[in-house]
């Protein structure tokens, strides 16, 4: 799936006129959005909750070194294999070898944003290998040959009249709009793939490096078919996504749930930890854990950014943020979208090429005030958008307008030189005459500003300005 | 492999070997003390009561029994009463464990319903692998017990080990719980102290209610691709 961050203007425009859209998505935020911080308080931690969290994701991730050391020499105590990807490319290689080696020719996967952000799909679909979705709204946009639109409801942009067509046409089942009948074609069409795969490929939603686990919440017991019934079983986990202790498990995996899906808990917190032992007659012969950095270890190098690297991937910045609610996932062309992504994606992909998804969003905290380990995107949005003004050397940033940059200097000069802002205003009072007038506002405002009255008036400035009028009344009044 | 971890290591500022380790790993003494706290019985009866609040909201059977012979019967009246989903064959699968002997599934369903115990072996060849897989597949119902119950989610926690195999509670169309009551504990949180005082097996599953989904329009909707349905037998000790 070719997705393009440059393209964020083009599809933007279009999803905001979905109503289509915004009805599907206003349910991920009356149903989970809005309850997340509710839940949160009713932890031991009550409203505390989040900072805990964060106190945890920080002391992880400010020693990842040793928590990663730990984790890779107890997986391989377990019999598991580790492997550090330091690449996109360098991670699907070593998937595509280790396929290879079992002459795989069907893989089931489990939901992996990672896997996304690696483009494995594209990859083994390339070497032959049949993949295949086993999440139900992975499947469903699979099915539509396209990328996931929300960071844990993938398909949450379709109702069900949509999912009803698409089955009936690819899987030659009569037409339906019936949720669970549709769910249970999907439970058959999907067990046929996940009892014959050759190999199970899934992301993590952390590890515990002291016991040597990788730790998988699901409610529909696709990722404990994936990394059960096949022979082979490889877990993607970005690097920063570890944890140390069992404890750590306890308010993170607790934040998580709430924050993603308003549950307490999933139906299935699976600890797996490496291959079938010898007594067991299942599970699989091998057990592969992919850890990918991928950009993140130049992120954690920033003081500035590495706090984004706590988050947990639970989406739930996703359900508040309100132009997430407008122009949904796929407007921001990566598969981390919504306020997380408008600063993971830069920073992975570069700030200049990602510029319109920092500076599409609003600003207004809903994120912050959500995220079950605190994190301050806002603030990160705000750095993004000040580097892409000035140019910054660390990040390989070019100033993304110059003209831009030019405006607010001069913007700058005027602002602290009085005489030269009245009579700049005075000329504007002079010149906005010449302007086409729609119920006394301004209708377009001329040259680069007429952007700004595309979608809206622009007040006129007043006759006198509040200055002009507080110094004649105030004569007025010395004079009486 | 290593490369990495240095690039880490020079992104934090930090070096190999400077002792944060100790901190890192460190657990807090609340934490490690919950796994033995004694119960009173108030608290006892306050987890049945959430319980069964719990099991009622995650669409959850729960079935209260006053001993083993009780739950032997009601599991076996409930094998009879169910139909497989897929296929016409009616057989079981369960774990090995001496709780699930004291059912007597076996003699109770005898000519009925075939009951099948997990093989017991230092090994397995592929072929013996093959043939428990295929009988897996087949059963329409997975018996197990759990290591302990969770009372604030109604959780079951299941360890494996041997006999205790992954995929009995998870590729059968219903999954029963026999759980003697005095394997409940307070909390995930407590499960978790519990854990870390004993080494963990290669697996284990938290399992709460029957696997559902709301990946259409948010909605929910039991039954997704593990159990639809699940029910635990809680048996007084």
């Amino acid at each position: 799936m070719e997705q393009n961050p440059l393209k964020y203007k083009e599809l933007a425009a279009k999803a905001v006129q979905d109503k289509q859209l915004h009805k599907a998505l206003g349910k991920m935020r009356d149903k989970v959005g809005r309850n997340a911080v509710k839940l949160y308080k009713e932890l031991p931690t009550g409203a505390g909750s989040r900072e805990a969290a964060k106190e945890v994701r920080r002391k992880i991730v400010d020693n990842l070194d040793v928590v990663l050391e730990t984790l890779i020499e107890s997986i391989r105590a377990r019999g598991g294999h580790v492997h550090l990807a330091e690449t996109d490319a360098d991670a699907v290689e070593y998937c595509l070898a280790v396929a290879k080696r079992f002459e795989v020719r069907r893989v089931v996967k489990g939901k992996s944003m990672l896997s996304e952000e690696i483009r494995l799909n594209d990859a083994l679909e390339a070497a032959g290998i049949e993949t295949v979705e086993t999440d139900l709204g992975e499947y469903i946009v699979q099915l539509k040959g396209e990328a996931p639109s929300h960071i844990i409801a993938p398909a949450i942009h379709y109702t069900r009249e949509q999912v009803g067509e698409l089955f009936a046409e690819k899987l030659g089942v009569p037409y339906t709009s019936d949720p669970p009948t549709l769910t249970a074609m999907a439970r058959k069409a999907l067990r046929e793939k996940m009892l014959t795969a050759d190999m199970g490929i899934s992301g993590g939603n952390t590890a515990c490096a002291e016991t040597g686990h990788v730790t998988i919440v699901s409610n529909e017991g696709n990722i404990r078919m994936t990394s059960t019934m096949p022979r082979v079983h490889i877990v993607l986990l970005g690097i920063e996504k570890v944890a140390a202790t069992l404890e750590d498990h306890d308010i993170l995996l607790r934040m998580l749930t709430r924050a993603a899906a308003g549950q307490k808990i999933s139906t299935y917190v699976s600890y797996v930890g490496g291959p079938r032992l010898d007594a067991e007659p299942d599970g699989p012969e091998e057990f592969h854990l992919v850890l990918v950095d991928n950009g993140r270890s130049r992120i954690l190098a920033d003081p500035d950014f590495r706090e984004v690297l706590h988050c947990v991937r639970c989406g739930g910045c996703l359900n508040v943020c309100p132009v997430y609610m407008s122009i949904g996932g796929h407007s921001y062309g990566s598969p981390y979208c919504g306020p997380i992504g408008a600063v993971f994606t830069p920073l992975t992909r570069g700030i200049n090429t990602c510029h319109h998804l920092c500076q599409g969003e609003t600003l207004c905290g809903a994120c912050k005030e959500v995220c079950p380990v605190d994190n301050d995107l806002p603030r990160m949005l705000s750095l993004l958008r000040s580097k892409l003004a000035d140019g910054d050397r660390r990040w390989n940033v070019k100033p993304h307008s110059r003209i831009e940059k030019l405006i607010f200097g001069a913007w700058s000069v005027v602002m602290s030189h009085r005489g030269l802002y009245d009579a700049l205003t005075a000329l504007a009072r002079a010149g906005q005459r010449l302007l086409p007038r729609r119920n006394g506002w301004i209708r377009h405002l001329p040259g680069p500003l007429g952007g700004w009255t595309r979608g809206r008036d622009f007040p006129p400035l007043a006759a006198k300005s509040f200055a002009q009028r507080w110094a004649r009344r105030s004569t007025a009044r010395r004079g009486e | 492999m290593s490369q990495i971890i240095e690039r880490v290591r020079q992104a934090l500022g930090v070096q190999a070997g400077d002792g944060r380790a100790r901190q890192v790993f460190a657990k807090s003494r609340e934490f490690l003390e919950c796994a033995v706290a004694q119960p009173s019985a108030q608290e006892r009866a306050g987890w049945m009561e959430s319980i069964r609040r719990e099991a009622l909201a995650l669409k959850l059977h729960l079935h209260e029994s006053p001993d083993l012979e009780a739950c032997g019967e009601a599991v076996a009246a409930l094998a009879r009463a169910r139909d497989p989903e897929w296929g016409t064959l009616k057989q079981i699968m369960r774990w090995s464990d001496p709780i699930l002997d004291e059912l007597g599934l076996e003699h109770r369903l005898a000519g009925d319903i075939a009951v099948r115990t997990v093989p017991m072996a230092d090994s397995f060849s592929p072929s013996e692998r093959q043939e428990f897989r295929r009988e897996v597949i087949a059963s329409y119902i997975g018996v197990t017990t759990a290591d302990y119950l969770l009372a604030d989610t109604a959780s079951l926690a299941l360890l494996g080990g041997p006999g205790r195999t992954r995929t009995v509670s998870l590729v059968p169309s219903i999954h029963i719980a026999v759980v003697p009551d005095s394997r409940i504990i307070a909390s995930y949180r407590q499960l978790l102290s519990l854990l870390s005082a004993r080494s963990l097996p290669s697996h284990m599953t938290v399992v709460t209610g029957p696997s559902k989904t709301a990946d259409i329009e948010a909605t929910l909707v039991h039954g997704a691709h593990g159990p639809r349905e699940m029910h635990l037998f809680i048996v007084a000790s």
